[in-house]
């Protein structure tokens, strides 16, 4: 540094510092580091990246963690990661409408290791053809998948209060299930001995929304997905099941989250029906007591129709503009078609992404047999939900959220409810329709 | 350079050049650079972590930007005209404002008086200090889970105490009851204000008290005719950081909310819905880049005036031992060079 450094060459270099520091974001153009934005170790194992990484010398695989506001910041400063954990159900009309994410078809068509005859119809979510998800391109890949609105019973809870427990081949539907939660919940006051029931909203409000009014045959989302009407009758009464259910005090709801959490509440013999899918058999393996205690039931029907769908569909999209998109699906196929697709159907800790790895699931307890008996019927119920290109799901949960709670705090009827979802979603809709078109 | 003291002043050689040698007249040259040098540092974390991001947020307020679409359009100040008609915003503005009405006056309130008690000769009075401090030195995401448990419905302490004297128990965590787990978790932090009023009643001339004493001065008159005077600036400053600290209150309420991941957010009670939580929510679950960033810039601009105001306000009411200096008493400084003790 000499004398001729001058006050507006420092401010200009300090300004250039912070330029090209946000505009570097975490990506990288060394093109042997693939940058994952997921969950490592717990979803992506060292194992898995060893492997990977064995497989291809000289590779180096880079995780950041799992934000939407890094994801936001490393998009606007054009460096995203290589490969995104996301879930499917929610968000693939999103990113195609965005042209964020990048066609797999072309991958799969010169791939050895992942073909799509191979793939679990779940993977289903990942399509997006321009109106309707479930079919046309490839975006993503499940890791794995549960249908979520199915539910497992805690059957301590349930002979403590001498309450019979459902059929596990027919599906009762939800107001049996809010009966049997009523039933079922011991409370003082505001002091809770047992809850009955968590309904499968806890992974996203707005997809168990979706299923219910779908069941009852109808859908939130206009033709052409533009608006939402949570007044037409089928949403409406699904607005009036819930604040019915919240009203009761039978279990968890947006204006009181159960204070310890689902999965804790039920193992602890405090809670009778939790609404989650098969993947739960996964953690249930780990405690052997609770493994006694627990049984998997197939969804509850809301309306006349039978559906069964994936509420999350959690696995990995590549960017558009990443940069090693090659790497990335070389990744995919170690991922999702070699060893650790085996080892992850092996855990339980979900449906395997890979039809042919169903034989893999775990049978040795008898719980497992069980879940695995009522799972494999529940499979010819699959089904994709649709949701809209023009908004994020958060933000069709966050309006669900927040109107829900002001209608349950005040009282309010499904109705008003109703008007308050769609006056702050229907903005929102048409601001997203007006940036993609 | 020496100074030499006569009565009550202390006289300082003016500065000569005469006897300087060419080596310092040399390093002469390298006095500016030297200078930035050491605030670039300083500079170039002001320029990236401040200046930018207000640059930027103010530049997205005037977007429909939506954090993940390349087509945005330039809004005007469409997104500043939504702020006035959106009741959420509005609703957690005034709340904002209660919250930080009740929190502030009292932690300053309760710090001092802790500081004032823990200013005695008493015995083990560093434990004392200590301990009262310790409090604000675990993090808020610690002690706001330890509230959360303490208050827990179901199996808290809290409920098992006013059980004990048959009272029901109470939803600590959902409305109206998750307030007063705020403010108490907020108030749990109060040895940090006691800790900056304790320094501040140390730096207090004992002579100023025991003069008073000796004038027949009680112990209140010379608690509020010296001692509080003396500390006026010290409690001006807690007012001011404690004022912003509030306005900015974001994790403690989302932390006693008992839902997890994006979708907290839009969880938090309505008593605790602050400010900054729908200004989060508005980011990052509704994806309204442009809108939340007109929010940040009005609550900016609030602090701002809100910071001018209380120093207008306080001019007449905060003492200052030696005054600021003033151009007028600037000019004089360094025409000659001689400080007044």
């Amino acid at each position: 540094m000499g004398a001729t450094l001058t006050r507006r060459r420092l401010l200009a270099g300090a300004a250039g510092a912070a330029a090209a520091a946000a505009l570097g974001g975490c990506g990288t153009d060394d093109p042997n580091t693939l940058v994952v934005m997921g969950n490592n170790p717990a979803e992506v194992t060292d194992q898995d990246v060893a492997e990977f990484v064995h497989a291809h010398p000289g590779v180096t695989v880079k995780f950041v963690a799992v934000d939407q506001s890094l994801l936001t910041a490393m998009f606007a400063a054009g460096n995203p990661p290589d490969l995104v954990r996301d879930q499917g159900v929610n968000n693939t009309p999103y990113l195609v409408a965005r042209d964020l994410a990048e066609n797999l078809d072309p991958y799969f068509a010169r791939s050895t290791a992942l073909s799509v005859d191979k793939l679990a119809p779940a993977n289903d979510v990942w399509r997006y053809d321009g109106s309707r998800q479930g079919s046309g391109p490839r975006y993503g890949l499940v890791k794995d998948y549960s249908q979520d609105a199915m539910f497992w019973c805690n059957t301590t809870v349930f002979d403590a209060a001498g309450v019979d427990l459902p059929s596990t081949t027919e599906p009762i539907d939800y107001d049996e299930w809010l009966d049997l939660a009523r039933r079922l919940t011991k409370r003082n006051g505001a002091q809770y001995r047992t809850y009955g029931l968590v309904p499968p909203f806890d992974n996203s409000l707005s997809a168990g929304f979706i299923n219910m009014v779908s069941s009852a045959g109808g859908s939130i989302f206009s033709e052409d997905f533009s608006t939402v009407d949570f007044s037409s009758p089928e949403a409406a009464a699904a607005l009036r099941w819930y604040l019915t259910y919240a009203a009761d005090q039978v279990g968890s709801t947006v204006a009181r989250p159960l204070p310890a959490g689902s999965s804790p509440t039920f193992s602890a013999d405090q809670l009778a029906m939790l609404g989650y899918g098969y993947w739960f058999s996964g953690l249930v393996s780990a405690d052997d007591t609770l493994a006694k205690d627990v049984m998997f039931f197939p969804a509850p029907r809301f309306g006349p129709k039978r559906t069964s769908p994936c509420l999350a569909g959690t696995g990995f999209w590549i960017p558009k503009r990443a940069k090693h998109k090659d790497l990335a699906w070389a990744f995919c196929e170690h991922y999702f078609g070699g060893p650790p697709a085996t080892r992850r159907a092996q855990s339980g800790w979900g449906l395997p992404g890979i039809t042919s790895l169903l034989s893999d699931l775990p049978s040795d307890k008898p719980y497992q047999r069980q879940a695995l008996g009522v799972q494999k019927t529940e499979l010819d119920h699959f089904s994709v939900l649709d949701f809209s290109p023009y908004v994020a799901y958060t933000a069709l949960d966050a309006s669900l959220s927040q109107q829900l709670r002001k209608g349950i705090e005040a009282g309010l009827p499904a109705g008003k409810v109703a008007d308050l979802i769609n006056d702050t979603l229907n903005p929102l809709l048409k601001l997203g329709k007006e940036l993609v078109s | 350079m020496t100074a030499t003291q006569t009565g009550g002043t202390l006289r300082v050689p003016a500065r000569t050049t005469a006897g300087t040698s060419s080596a310092a007249r040399g390093w002469r040259r390298y006095r500016p650079a030297t200078f930035y040098g050491f605030i670039a540092p300083w500079l170039a974390g002001f320029v990236l972590l401040t200046l930018f991001p207000l640059g930027y947020a103010l530049w997205l307020s005037t977007t429909n930007y939506d954090g993940m679409t390349g087509r945005y359009r330039y809004v005007g100040l469409d997104n500043y005209t939504a702020i006035a008609s959106d009741p959420d915003a509005l609703h957690a503005l005034a709340r904002t404002g209660l919250y930080t009405l009740g929190t502030v006056p009292l932690s300053i309130a309760f710090g001092l008086l802790l500081a004032v008690l823990l200013n005695q000769q008493i015995r083990a009075r560093g434990a004392f200090r200590a301990l009262i401090y310790l409090p604000a030195v675990v993090p808020i995401v610690g002690s706001a889970l330890c509230f959360k448990m303490l208050f827990n419905a179901d199996f808290g302490a809290v409920n098992a105490v006013i059980g004990l004297v048959g009272i029901p128990p109470v939803d600590w965590l959902s409305d109206p009851g998750v307030f007063v787990v705020l403010v108490a978790v907020t108030l749990w932090g109060v040895g940090a204000s006691m800790i900056i009023s304790l320094s501040g009643l140390q730096g207090i001339p004992r002579e100023l008290q025991e003069a008073a004493r000796v004038d027949g001065a009680g112990a209140w008159q010379v608690f509020s005719k010296i001692t509080l005077p003396l500390l006026s600036p010290i409690i001006l400053f807690q007012v001011i950081t404690g004022i912003i600290g509030s306005v900015q209150g974001f994790v403690a309420p989302l932390l006693l909310t008992a839902s997890s991941g994006t979708a907290s957010v839009t969880s938090v009670p309505q008593s605790t819905y602050l400010y900054m939580i729908h200004v989060y929510a508005q980011y990052f679950a509704y994806g309204r880049f442009g809108y939340a960033s007109a929010l940040l810039w009005v609550l900016f601009v609030l602090i701002l005036l809100l910071t001018v105001v209380i120093f207008r306000v306080s001019a007449r009411a905060v003492f200052y031992e030696n005054a600021p200096d003033t151009p007028t008493r600037r000019r004089r400084t360094r025409e000659t060079p001689e400080v007044t003790r």
